[in-house]
Order: C-alpha cells, then structure tokens, then sequence
C-alpha cells in the first residue's frame, strides 16, 4: 500500500471507442485517483491495435508503482508482446487475461486502493468469475 | 479494537457502480475482512464486481460484517459510505 504513486492502467481495445469508454467507465467507479490510458484502433483511427498507441499509453500511465494492461481479444495480446519484447519500461509492467470490463473495473479499483500491480492484476484475473446476475 | 462488528442500514437509494466503487476502494484499506449481506445474498466489500453483483436497490436493507483488527472501523466507514453515496445515480 502506497499513498504515493498508484499503479496505472492501459486499455488495449480493436476500437479507440471501447478502449476509451471503458476508461470512463472505470475512472469514474475508481474515482479518479488512476491514469487509465486507453490504446484503441489503429494508427488511422480504424478497427485494429496499434504498438505506437499502446507505447503512448504505457507512456502515459506507467508510474513508478507500475502499469496493468488488459487486453480486449486475443489478438491486442500479440501487439502488446510484440511491444513489450522490443521495448522495456521504468516499472514493472504485466497484462492481465481478464473480461475487458469488469476487469478494468476491478483492476481500477484495486490500484485506487493502493494496491501493487500484483494486487491489481490479481484483482482484474478474479474478475473473470463475477457473476453479474 | 479488533473483534467482530455489524451494523445495518435501509439503503437511501440504490447501490449503482459509483458508491460500488467507494465502498470497494475505502473496504480495501482496512485490514479486517468486510462483507456486505443483503437478504440472502453476500459479497466481499473488497471486490467491486461481487459489491455491484448484489443488485441492491432503494429501501433494501444492508448489514456490513466485519472481522479483524480494525473491524469497528470499517463497518463504520461502509455505513458512512452507503448513507451518502447510493442517492447519487449511475
């Protein structure tokens, strides 16, 4: 637990409109306290990931404490490896295999709390067991 | 003073995502565990999702539990929160 930097989180979406309204929809459960960095659609704003967006928000969110990313398919994974394997960031960096949603949710929450990014990522991981009914 | 506490209270408004949250980040810095009841349903304050999964809505009445170390404190802190949050939709 810090009261200092906070763990930050990067949104890895196909769309630039999923990544960025579920980072509105996170902020505002979590209250404001984390950097939620959306990386959504291609270099030109199309259906697609792009590795320039994602090092922007990594950029963008990393703190000294640490980012989470979550992925929203399958296939933001390969562009976030491919990231990761070329490139190293000040902090510990980890991607979380969680629902897009509830795992931004649970992982915004766990970092307003102060928690570690291993905290975090345990929070956005459990996410994949709530139910919402 | 570590112990058990509880304490309820007829919710004013119904438990949406943002008091959700709330109640999520503030259950977290405590060291005790904290559950909320509602009729036969139960969540783990600390978990955001299960809080929301509650469905908890206006006139309900919700019982927060907790264990350990500061655990008057907490039940404290939730009731606080569950009295002046819900009212605010979303």
């Amino acid at each position: 637990m810090s009261d200092e930097a906070r763990v930050g989180i990067v949104l890895v979406s196909h769309s630039a409109a999923l990544a960025e309204g579920t980072a509105e929809v996170a902020g505002q459960i979590g209250g404001g306290t984390v950097v939620i960095a959306p990386a959504g659609g291609t270099d030109d704003g199309g259906i697609g990931t792009s590795i320039a967006r994602v090092r922007r928000a990594l950029q963008r969110a990393g703190t000294s404490a640490g980012v989470v990313i979550l992925p929203d398919l399958g296939s933001s994974v390969l562009t976030v490896r491919a990231l990761l394997a070329e490139e190293s960031f000040a902090g510990p960096v980890a991607m979380a295999d969680a629902p897009f949603v509830e795992g931004a949710v649970a992982a915004t929450v766990a970092a307003a709390a102060g928690g570690d990014v291993k905290a975090v990522l345990q929070a956005a991981e459990e996410a994949r067991h709530a139910r919402k009914l | 003073m570590p112990g058990s506490y509880e304490a309820a209270i007829t919710l004013p408004g119904d438990l949406h995502a943002r008091p959700a949250g709330s109640l999520a980040v503030a259950a977290a810095k405590f060291a005790s565990a904290v559950e909320l009841a509602v009729g036969a349903s139960t969540a783990d304050a600390k978990s955001v999702l299960a809080v929301m999964g509650l469905g908890a809505t206006r006139g309900q009445r919700i019982t927060v539990r907790a264990a350990g170390p500061d655990a008057a404190e907490a039940v404290t802190a939730m009731i606080g929160i569950l009295a002046e949050a819900t009212p605010v939709s979303g």
